[in-house]
């Protein structure tokens, strides 16, 4: 705190770093660019994937969100992008990685102004405006999907699954991956269409096009005891009982202590043990139930019981997986075998248990209310797999996205173009200094098509020139034209071809990307409490510190 | 790592930890990547085909493992490096999905990094070269497919899976013995399968390992070996017309789960205690003895007393056997195993031709065979051999072997192996890059050359002249149309793999092909590496 004049008048706790003014609005912008620079290269359907390493653990992604959170960011401006990801991620789970770019973009065209000395406050009120303007335009812009014929409308929900999987390691698969999301979340109830209820299962080995849609619910063969082998492993349509109940001959209380006077006594207390549990396995086996499974472990002796009476049993099942069996076969998980009777019993066309590449999986098909699917995904290596499911995930959130609501846009860079296109007309009939704000907005909304281009290898400014040429000829002609990066010339109409987005995802990418921008724009001091932050490597700003080791490289 | 510097050039603090973290982008990461993967592949890759050579491995405990199996060299080198680790995996998954061909997925994937190595110095983007690896993979499938033939697993004693096992059992240290070998693994397969449902649960068949003798001493019981004694010196060493009873609960009086204290007040209560106790071993043994069981095998151990007791009893009994092996027999023999004295009733008893205990050389060690049993689903291969090692690797090939056969009989569809098959693959992969008229082309072409360098290594592992003997085997295939010639390892004078009986199975095949692929696109696609600094 140097620059205190004699006499020091202590404000802050020693060690307390602050920053403020512009030079620090400036700074956050910096550090913010950087870390939108990382996941640059993942946009688009030519977009790369980044392998992190932390720990033993080793991850490789494309997904923006995914990417951001691993790369533990801890600089307080750039914590605002990882945010503003995972915000996405949560509310529409795809378009995390141009939702990044965009909000970068928009720090990086507001930059000049702040240097200029232009008061954040002004740049933020414009990029609010320009925000409203281009929101309103979407809404005009986006197309209805006639929903009229079933055909239709699961056609449009491939598309955008296509589309969402378009720059993800299943790229080349796409098509058969569109059809397994669409149709597992078809299965979903339509009115809630619940994520949770649709489970993807992972087995290493085999080719991705192994993978296959189980209309039901799919789990791993959990640990068994001897005597399991001799069950039977199939069924048509069962009675399947759900416990939350311990089935193994145990102390039935903790901690309780019993006291035999006689040597008789032994016996009965020995007997009063296997009479419980005994009681308790006759009671399912007399219900009816043909299929059996816990939450809670099933030891040995009930295994050989139901083994003895031909019925099925798999105890320590996942909870989810319990859940999921629940809602597809209309059973009820019971917490005891009192009151157990057959209407709380589940049932589904087929039960077996299968051979997945190494594992065994028991498989629950047909069921009468299914709500729930199961995809299980096959693959190379772990990461692979890894991948491809968070890859499914985004796709599932988009069809389920795309499901409700029932606008598109054209995807590859087109309405960015559009918005933008309109943005700049629009600039032109303001006076002030929101004029040139508004048309930085513009330039920045330019940033998608330029880094797909960019990512294509292609010549990104002769793209851009074509691109800006096609929509300023207006009309609805030009209105489309996004980035090819398949054809020769480099763009195309990309609503024909197929690059459909619900309008959704674009209207929270630029709402949040914008909300982001406009808040780390009105930050002009940072104070940094020495103590609150025990990490000494994170200094900042401004102050000269040991040169980190960083500056080798 | 620092992602950016501010006016004055010191660093943004901007991640956590960011000096010891390092970062590798684009071109660099590509290339270390590609390398990294490579050193697995040019490891494993003189260990391919018929005179691939042995990896010695010596775990930090100081174990030692000499074999020829992939999947387990890859594993037991603990390797470090993230995309190395994918080769790791890449192996470990076409062992659980197929069992064989560990090696040469590990290979194939090595010679296409090294094609893409050399593309990507041309200056093609990487995702274009993935994009011509997945094309021209589907050709090669595709043509795979076209010269695979369907073959009869039943014809002439299931000669030709006797050869597809011999084919995988060829390039392992018991090679000598292929054939008696090959032929002890079909006839286990079979015994186990179920030919309608055409499914073989590897379960059902055990390998139990022995060191001592040769590996010619290796035999099939039909039945199950479990490597326990009779549990008396003096019992009988051998059962005929065995009714075995399977218990779960051991011969001792039993004990309340509930947390239990016994006080005894006067010297007649602990006689009487006493004798309850006694009462219960004799319980126990009349009521096995009543149910017209001859053996009683025990999932959990006895005392002395009750040793003595059953000796007495005449009834031979076996303590400690494990769950997995009571499973077994419950399933071999129609037993059902029984968790309490009180249960046992006649019908719960399994059913063996004979039940005895084995001697092997002069150590002392003894095993229990239960053979002829009521409903053969079990069966047991008993590996010999003059070291731990050899019976290891050992153990392994006839695993290797016996996953071949499953496979045959999921699928009964071969190709010819020798590397015929990807030398065909890859004279149609060539003629269709010419067909392509965009930058894939090259990425076509280089896959071509990789499915090449399959039969080249094997040559060269041969001693033979890679260059020469694949330009040879490559021509007569164009020459001839006869998509069965390959490299001659074996040195027989032919080179139509036909001849040569070297069969391979075409799920294997297709899925190392497949696997190679879809792993190196992942490579591929990877261009920023971030990673602690420490290696």
């Amino acid at each position: 705190m140097s620059q205190f004049l004699q006499p020091t008048i202590l404000l802050l706790r020693e060690g307390t770093d602050t920053s403020q003014g512009r030079a620090q609005i400036v700074s956050n912008i910096n550090a913010v660019q950087a870390v939108a620079d990382v996941v640059k290269s993942t946009l688009g359907p030519r977009g790369m994937d980044k392998m992190i390493q932390t720990g033993p653990k080793v991850t490789i992604s494309n997904d923006g969100a995914t990417i951001l959170n691993l790369l533990e960011v801890v600089h307080p401006a750039a914590r605002v992008l990882v945010d503003i990801a995972k915000s996405q991620d949560d509310e529409v789970g795809d378009g995390t990685t141009s939702t990044t770019l965009l909000a970068a973009e928009l720090l990086k065209e507001a930059k000049p102004f702040i240097e200029e000395g232009i008061h954040p406050q002004i740049v933020i009120q414009g990029y609010r405006k320009a925000l409203e303007l281009a929101l309103e335009k979407l809404e005009g812009f986006s197309i209805n999907i006639s929903r009229d014929s079933p055909e239709d409308k699961r056609n449009t929900l491939l598309k955008c699954a296509q589309t969402a999987l378009n720059s993800k390691l299943l790229a080349n698969t796409k098509q058969f991956f569109s059809e397994l999301v669409v149709s597992a979340v078809e299965k979903l109830d339509p009115n809630i269409l619940d994520r949770d209820l649709i489970g993807i299962k992972n087995v290493t080995g085999g080719s991705v096009t192994d993978s296959f849609l189980v209309d039901g619910v799919a789990f791993k063969k959990t640990f068994s005891y001897a005597g399991f082998e001799q069950q039977p492993k199939r069924f048509e349509n069962p009675k399947i009982c759900l416990l939350n109940l311990e089935l193994e001959l145990k102390s039935e209380k903790e901690n309780a202590e019993i006291r035999i006077e006689k040597p008789e006594e032994y016996q009965q207390i020995v007997d009063a043990e296997w009479a419980l549990i005994y009681e308790k396995l006759e009671t399912i086996v007399k219900a009816g139930a043909q299929i059996v499974l816990s939450k809670l472990p099933i030891g040995d002796l009930a295994t050989q019981y139901f083994a003895d009476r031909n019925i099925f049993c798999a105890g320590r099942v996942a909870q989810e997986d319990l859940l999921r069996v629940q809602k597809a076969t209309g059973g009820q998980v019971q917490t005891t075998v009192n009151g157990l009777n057959p209407e709380t019993f589940g049932t589904c066309g087929l039960f077996e248990e299968v051979q997945v590449g190494a594992e065994r999986y028991n498989l629950f098909k047909n069921c009468p209310q299914s709500r729930t699917a199961t995809i299980v995904l096959r693959g190379g290596a772990e990461q692979f797999i890894q991948e491809a499911e968070r890859s499914l995930n985004d796709a599932i959130m988009i069809v389920r996205r795309c499901f409700k609501a029932n606008k598109i846009v054209a995807g590859g860079g087109a309405i960015e173009l559009e918005l933008s296109r309109y943005l700049r007309h629009y600039a032109r009939s303001v006076t002030g200094k929101t004029q040139y704000i508004v048309n930085s907005y513009a330039k920045a909304l330019e940033v998608i098509p330029r880094t797909i281009a960019e990512n294509a290898g292609l010549n990104s400014i002769e793209i851009m020139n074509k691109l800006r040429q096609r929509h300023a000829q207006g009309g609805d002609e030009g209105r489309w034209y996004g980035v090819d990066i398949n054809g020769q010339s480099g763009v195309c109409d990309t609503h024909s071809s197929f690059v459909w987005e619900p309008s959704l995802v674009k209207r929270n990418a630029l709402c949040s990307a914008t909300e982001a921008a406009c808040a780390i724009l009105s930050i002009d001091e940072t104070v940094k409490n020495p103590k609150s932050d025990q990490d000494t490597k994170m200094k900042p700003k401004g102050q000269p510190g040991r040169p980190p080791m960083g500056m080798r490289r | 790592m620092s992602l950016a510097f501010d006016d004055y050039g010191r660093p943004y603090i901007i991640l956590r930890e960011q000096g010891s973290k390092k970062r590798m982008k684009g071109l660099e990461a590509y290339k270390s990547n590609i390398l990294a993967a490579k050193a697995i592949a040019n490891t494993l890759s003189s260990s391919l085909g018929p005179k691939g050579m042995d990896k010695m491995l010596v775990s930090p405990d100081g174990d030692v493992s000499v074999t020829n199996d992939g999947a387990t060299i890859v594993e037991k080198m603990e390797i470090q490096h993230p995309t190395a680790k994918l080769l790791v995996e890449l192996s470990q998954s076409q062992d659980a999905e197929i069992g064989d061909g560990t090696t040469g997925v590990v290979v194939l994937a090595g010679k296409l990094l090294e094609q893409a190595l050399t593309l990507l110095d041309k200056g093609i983007h990487p995702l274009k070269i993935s994009d011509g690896f997945d094309r021209a993979c589907d050709v090669a499938i595709k043509h795979l497919e076209n010269i695979s033939e369907e073959i009869d697993i039943q014809a002439n004693e299931h000669e030709a899976l006797i050869q597809a096992a011999c084919t995988a059992l060829g390039s392992k240290v018991v090679s000598k013995r292929k054939r008696e070998l090959g032929k002890i693994a079909v006839t286990a397969v079979l015994d186990v399968a179920d030919l309608g449902r055409k499914d073989v649960n590897l379960d059902l068949i055990k390998i139990q390992t022995k060191t001592g003798g040769s590996v010619e001493d290796t035999r099939l019981i039909s039945g199950i070996l479990i490597d326990k004694d009779m549990s008396h010196p003096q019992m009988v060493k051998e059962v005929n017309d065995a009714k075995i009873c399977l218990l779960t609960c051991p011969f001792e009086p039993p004990k309340p789960k509930t947390k239990h204290n016994i006080n005894i007040s006067s010297a007649e209560d602990y006689k009487k205690l006493y004798l309850q106790e006694q009462q219960y071993f004799v319980d126990m043994v009349k009521l096995v003895k009543d149910s017209g069981a001859n053996i009683a095998l025990c999932q959990w151990g006895f005392d002395d007393e009750a040793n003595h007791l059953l000796l007495q009893n005449n009834l031979p009994a076996v303590r400690w056997v494990s769950g997995t092996d009571v499973e077994l027999i419950a399933m071999a023999t129609g037993a059902r195993i029984i968790p309490r004295f009180q249960e046992i009733t006649p019908e719960k008893l399994g059913k063996a031709g004979s039940v005895k205990e084995v001697q092997f050389g002069t150590s002392n060690e003894r095993m229990l065979v239960i053979e002829n049993c009521q409903c053969t689903k079990a069966v047991t291969i008993l590996i010999r051999g003059g070291s731990q090692m050899i019976v290891d690797e050992a153990k392994r090939s006839i695993h290797d072997a016996i996953c071949v056969i499953r496979n045959l009989i999921k699928d009964n569809r071969i190709v010819y192996g020798g590397g015929s098959a990807e030398l065909a693959c890859a004279i149609q992969v060539l003629q269709y890059a010419d067909e392509v008229s965009s930058v894939e082309q090259y990425a076509i072409r280089s896959f071509a050359d990789a499915l090449e360098g399959i039969p080249s290594c094997l040559a060269d592992n041969c001693g033979l002249n890679p260059i020469t003997s694949v330009a040879q085997a490559k021509a007569r295939q164009l020459q001839e149309n006869n998509h069965r010639i390959g490299i001659d390892c074996m040195e027989l004078g032919t080179t139509d793999m036909k001849e040569q009986r070297i069969y391979e199975t075409l799920s294997s095949k297709k899925q190392q092909i497949q696997l190679a692929t879809q792993v190196v696109k992942m490579i591929l696609k990877i261009d920023d590496v971030i990673a602690p600094d420490d290696y």
